[in-house]
């Protein structure tokens, strides 16, 4: 006997005869191979069975020899279910649509909020979110990170200090701290303006106060440089004294150098991978072969999916692959003690005050030793020493 | 006058050696399952069927079911299988 339940998927059809010679014509089917099965007899002259959907037409034509009649009653299996399913595909396409909708713009930017910016400081953060592609419709996972747009934006624009950037659901938020340019000055207390350090009194530029010393004096550190009491004695009032008081100081720095280095750079060649992932499955959708650059550094950016106001357990994932490239530096003795003096002096520009300047420098010590080079330099610096220092008045 | 002695001999055998007569001598091989179902191997044609019976062509004679409600579960060229319910099995000579 055969399986039943094979006939499912190749599809059967439930037929009606009426006529004479039913049984006549049922053993013309088992004669030629025709499979039939749950055959009922309503009357004498009518009857029902079931028959395979590739049988069809060979019955069809015994039909046509006897003098039954053949009607199709009710069909079933998978040829019919899929053209039933074709027939309504538009309901499933439309519901896929309407999900892919809510998907993408569920993923869309709806709203950008400033809040805390004036309206020029409000048209130029826009403006700069326009150039990053944050606007209206720009879809997330194209954009940066919050972080990445806090940081950029506290870059390029100058006129504010710090801007929180959140990202709720479709809308950004931004909290802006402008930056309040001309400060009220800051009533200050009564003081002296003392020595930082010792040094020769090089310039001297005295607001307020008593000056105690004059150019080329030799100041100690602590020494009361701009005296915040003024008047004749008796009559004398405090002041909070202020000024320039510029110096001539001294500064000794020793910097090492290996004469050879190597060190790792970008070369700026990337190479992108885009995944779809889900949990800790990643579906490759962009970029499948293999960076081709031998030594190179990764960066991953992972960012979810949204549907509706939840965050989908899948995730957009981009890998980016920086080539690095190894550079060896070498440097001949003279260029090493050069590049030296270039650093050392570099390094004390950064340690002073802008208004200050190196007046003249000198090498005390250099010396080669295995494979680096010692430089002690020495340098004369002009540059503002008072400080101020509060008078603390007795009652 | 040679068939017969055919027939004798294939007996024989069926007797002596243990076959199965069925196969020796194309007899009906009938399974039933309590009256809902009766299985019929080697049967040459279906020549009437209605609810209430059905006759089947055999080899030497025909076999006549009778009962209630009757349903061809399955028809193949030399097998059916009938469920309903079965009162009588009849083999008619000519």
């Amino acid at each position: 006997m055969k399986n039943q339940w094979l006939s499912y998927f190749s599809g059967s059809v439930k037929v009606k005869l009426s006529g004479k010679g039913i049984e006549r014509l049922i053993n013309a089917c088992l004669r030629n191979d025709i499979f039939i099965w749950k055959v009922k007899k309503h009357d004498e002259y009518t009857a029902s069975f079931y028959m395979l959907l590739k049988d069809v037409s060979k019955v069809r034509l015994l039909v046509r020899k006897s003098e039954c009649k053949l009607y199709f009653i009710d069909r079933s299996g998978m040829p019919f279910l899929i053209k039933k399913t074709l027939l309504n595909s538009g309901f499933f396409i439309g519901t896929f649509l309407f999900l892919l909708l809510i998907f993408l713009l569920s993923n869309m930017v709806w709203n950008i909020q400033v809040r805390g910016a004036k309206p020029e400081t409000e048209y130029l953060i826009l403006k700069e979110l326009k150039k990053m592609g944050i606007e209206r419709g720009a879809f997330q996972f194209m954009i940066d990170d919050p972080e990445a747009i806090q940081k950029k934006l506290t870059d390029h624009i100058e006129a504010i200090t710090w801007v929180g950037v959140e990202l709720k659901g479709t809308t950004f938020y931004f909290q802006v701290v402008e930056k309040n340019q001309p400060k009220p000055e800051k009533k200050m207390g009564v003081r002296h303006l003392v020595a930082k350090k010792k040094a020769v009194i090089t310039n001297m530029f005295v607001e307020e106060g008593q000056p105690l010393v004059s150019v080329n004096d030799y100041v100690s550190k602590g020494q009361i440089l701009v005296s915040g009491f003024i008047g004749k004695e008796g009559q004398t009032k405090t002041v909070p004294a202020r000024g320039k008081i510029f110096g001539e100081t001294w500064y000794k720095s020793t910097v090492v150098l290996p004469l050879q280095s190597t060190f790792h750079v970008f070369t700026g060649k990337y190479y992108e991978k885009h995944y779809l992932s889900f949990k800790n499955i990643s579906l490759p959708v962009w970029g499948w072969k293999k960076p081709a650059f031998s030594h190179y550094e990764i960066e991953q950016q992972k960012k979810p999916f949204h549907f509706w106001r939840w965050k989908l357990p899948l995730f957009y994932e981009r890998v980016i692959y920086r080539e690095k490239e190894k550079v060896e530096r070498n440097y001949s003795w003279e260029e090493a003690f050069q590049k030296a003096r270039e650093i050392a002096r570099k390094e004390l520009l950064s340690r002073l005050e802008d208004d200050a300047s190196i007046k003249g420098e000198k090498i005390l010590h250099q010396a080669k030793e295995n494979g680096k080079v010692r430089l002690e330099m020495h340098y004369q610096v002009i540059e503002n020493i008072g400080t101020p220092q509060p008078i603390i008045q007795g009652d | 006058m040679f068939g017969k002695w055919r027939r004798q001999v294939r007996n024989w055998l069926a007797n002596k050696m243990e076959l199965p007569a069925d196969i020796l001598m194309d007899l009906p091989r009938i399974t039933m399952i309590g009256q809902i179902h009766i299985y019929i191997e080697n049967h040459r044609g279906l020549l009437s069927f209605s609810d209430k019976e059905i006759r089947l062509l055999l080899k030497q004679g025909q076999l006549l079911v009778k009962g209630e409600a009757f349903v061809i579960k399955t028809i193949l060229p030399e097998e059916i299988l009938l469920e309903g319910k079965i009162s009588q099995v009849l083999y008619l000579d000519e």
